[in-house]
């Protein structure tokens, strides 16, 4: 009681940092550093060393560049770009048209890529201008594509899983694993909304159905992307790979897709190297910040504390998730996600753990939690990125109220994993 | 500067790509013909650390290092620029802070020769040396920027530090996105195969 309370404030002023524009991993590795120095003094920075190199030297942690690497050959060579044609011709047929195109080929995309922005930037390119000639509603197509572009952390591979799993200890292939139940749910949940709002409107549209041998044709398109997840999730799920050495599989079998594509070239190679040390050192420098503050926090005895008190008022696990949810709901709407999540779970995940909660689910939780706080303004990545590739003039709002049905499922799609936790647990438990 | 970047890019793609083939032939060797060889889980490590620490400075250049700006967009131009200098002076502290804990690591190697407690009992000053210099590196690149930030507020050139030192927003993103996107000919390419599509993206264009 006595440590906890000035240590939820020093919690909150952190985030308010965050919040004025410093930089995310500079926020956390302050706070970390000079709490271990107000603790223990000097040689507190003696204690960080190791950290530093071990984390920087954790083979497990090697998957993050890897699968960003993975995904940005797939991305820049255009053979994600080609999904949404074969995609278009098989679920064009159905009432809503394109718009579950939109939630398909993004679920597809982010079944190989790590990024949701680049899901939702990319699609959102080769979409929008037919769907707008078309004259889709403009809200109904930036909702799905913003709603659909979330979908790339919790289908696998997912960087905020690994994020996760490396703070809190969990192994990363269960992670994935325990993705794909809900990653699929949530996608056909989308898909339902379409057609249900579709149908009972009655302004929904469906393009006309292309001749079988047509569409058999475009199905060429999906065999890389389904290759490369079927290769990186088999290998997991059948014990034969870790996450990283699916991921150095799934970067070898990428690039064998990119040179069939006569894309291997300097240039293409260059970009994606480019982009993926640029994202990678980002979240790198997060990852390093989070261990520091973790270790001033396990030093420090603060979760500990923390959760004694918070467990003292008898909570019931339900009422805590409900009350967290409520919490990521609000920050998320400020935040960027994947620094929200790597500042809240040193504090949160050892409160909901003692409370008895699943780890591998509360990873899914945390990753649904991440997911609505990019379609939630007034801070919502994705609304801002098809936002800014929209071809016609219009506010931002019509991205928002567009996006809006798309997060009351998710919330809906959280209580239901709430209820029934085996959709995420069961999958990882037969591995 | 771009020229830093493109060579720091490819070693850290070389870096990547290699460990890619090396950890895929391991595991294709220990499942398919029961023979491993040893020591890609610690190349791993390796090329992590020594990667990593290109990553720090490609993704400082590229104002990559995440800020958050949903609120920091609204303050009046001077507090901008104040948190602006302020961000950067901070991580410049933070990089010159891992550069030190860095030099420490390396000197108990060499005080204790210290090796892997691996089969390859790799000497550690070897991966270490490279980490720390790519550390060393990152933070001079830091103190650099902050000190060109300091400066500019010093002068009072407010616009400058506007220009340069501002969080990346999510429309330079889209931007850069899109402008990749029309230079990989992404529209043609996705272009569905039926002609009434055709036609529809043909008048949007």
């Amino acid at each position: 009681m006595t440590i906890a309370v000035p240590a939820i404030l020093i919690f909150l002023l952190m985030l308010a940092t965050m919040l004025v524009g410093m930089p995310i991993a500079v926020s956390m590795a302050a706070v970390g550093i000079i709490g271990g120095i107000a603790a223990f003094g000097g040689p507190f920075i003696d204690s960080i060393a190791p950290v530093v190199w071990g984390t920087l030297n954790e083979n497990l942690l090697t998957c993050v560049p890897l699968f960003v690497l993975l995904g940005e050959l797939l991305l820049r060579s255009g053979i994600a770009d080609r999904m949404y044609t074969a995609l278009s011709a098989w679920l064009g047929g159905l009432p809503g048209g394109l718009l579950h195109t939109n939630i398909g080929a993004c679920a597809l995309f982010a079944a190989t890529s790590g990024s949701s922005v680049a899901t939702a930037a990319t699609i959102g390119t080769v979409a929008l201008p037919p769907l707008y000639a078309r004259g889709y509603s403009m809200r109904a197509s930036l909702g799905t594509l913003a709603a659909g572009g979330t979908l790339g952390i919790l289908i696998p591979p997912s960087i905020n899983m690994i994020v996760y799993g490396s703070l809190t200890n969990n192994s990363i292939g269960k992670l994935f694993i325990a993705g794909i139940v809900p990653g699929i749910l949530l996608t056909l949940s989308f898909m339902v909304y379409i057609y249900a709002s579709s149908v009972i409107s009655g302004t929904g549209k469906r393009e006309a159905k292309l001749p079988l041998v047509d569409r058999l044709r475009t199905l060429t398109f999906l065999v890389p992307p389904l290759v490369v997840f079927g290769i990186v999730m088999g290998s997991l799920y059948l014990g034969i790979a870790t996450a990283t050495e699916s991921a150095a599989l799934g970067v070898v079998v990428a690039l064998f897709f990119v040179w069939r594509a006569g894309r291997l070239n300097r240039e293409v190679l260059e970009t994606c190297f480019l982009q993926t040390a640029r994202i990678s050192g980002m979240i790198m420098l997060i990852i390093v910040a989070a261990f520091i503050l973790n270790l001033t926090i396990g030093l420090t005895g603060i979760a500990d504390a923390i959760t004694k008190w918070v467990t003292s008022y008898g909570l019931s696990a339900t009422a805590m998730l409900l009350a967290l949810t409520l919490f990521y709901l609000i920050l998320g709407m400020f935040m960027d996600v994947l620094s929200m999540q790597v500042a809240t779970i040193p504090i949160t995940y050892p409160i909901v753990t003692a409370l008895g909660v699943d780890p591998i689910w509360f990873g899914i939780y945390i990753v649904l939690m991440c997911e609505l706080g990019m379609i939630t303004p007034p801070v919502g990545m994705n609304l801002f990125v098809v936002h800014g590739i929209r071809p016609d003039k219009g506010g931002i709002q019509d991205a928002i109220w567009g996006a809006l049905p798309y997060a009351a499922i998710m919330i809906l799609f959280t209580l239901l994993l709430m209820a029934l936790p085996g959709l995420a647990t069961w999958l990882p438990s037969k591995m | 500067m771009n020229r830093v970047q493109r060579v720091l890019a490819w070693a850290f793609g070389a870096i990547f790509v290699a460990l890619s083939i090396v950890v895929s032939i391991e595991t294709l060797a220990r499942k398919l013909l029961n023979y491993s060889i040893q020591g890609a889980d610690e190349l791993g490590g390796y090329a992590l650390a020594a990667g990593s620490v290109i990553a720090f400075s490609l993704a400082l250049i590229g104002r990559n290092h995440i800020r958050v700006d949903v609120f920091h967009e609204r303050f009046p131009k001077r507090l901008q620029a104040w948190l602006n200098v302020l961000s950067y002076v901070l991580l410049a502290a933070f990089a010159v802070l891992l550069a030190f804990v860095a030099f420490k690591v390396v000197a108990d190697t060499l005080a204790y020769r210290s090796t892997a407690p691996t089969p390859w009992q790799t000497p550690l000053i070897w991966p270490q040396g490279v980490w720390y210099a790519g550390l060393v590196v990152f933070a001079l690149l830091a103190v650099g920027y902050a000190s060109r930030a300091v400066w500019l507020l010093i002068r009072g050139d407010i616009d400058t530090i506007d220009r340069d030192f501002q969080p990346k927003s999510a429309k330079e993103e889209v931007r850069e996105e899109l402008e990749d996107f029309a230079h990989r000919g992404g529209t043609q390419v996705a272009m569905p195969p039926s002609a009434e599509f055709t036609a529809g993206t043909r008048e949007a264009a």
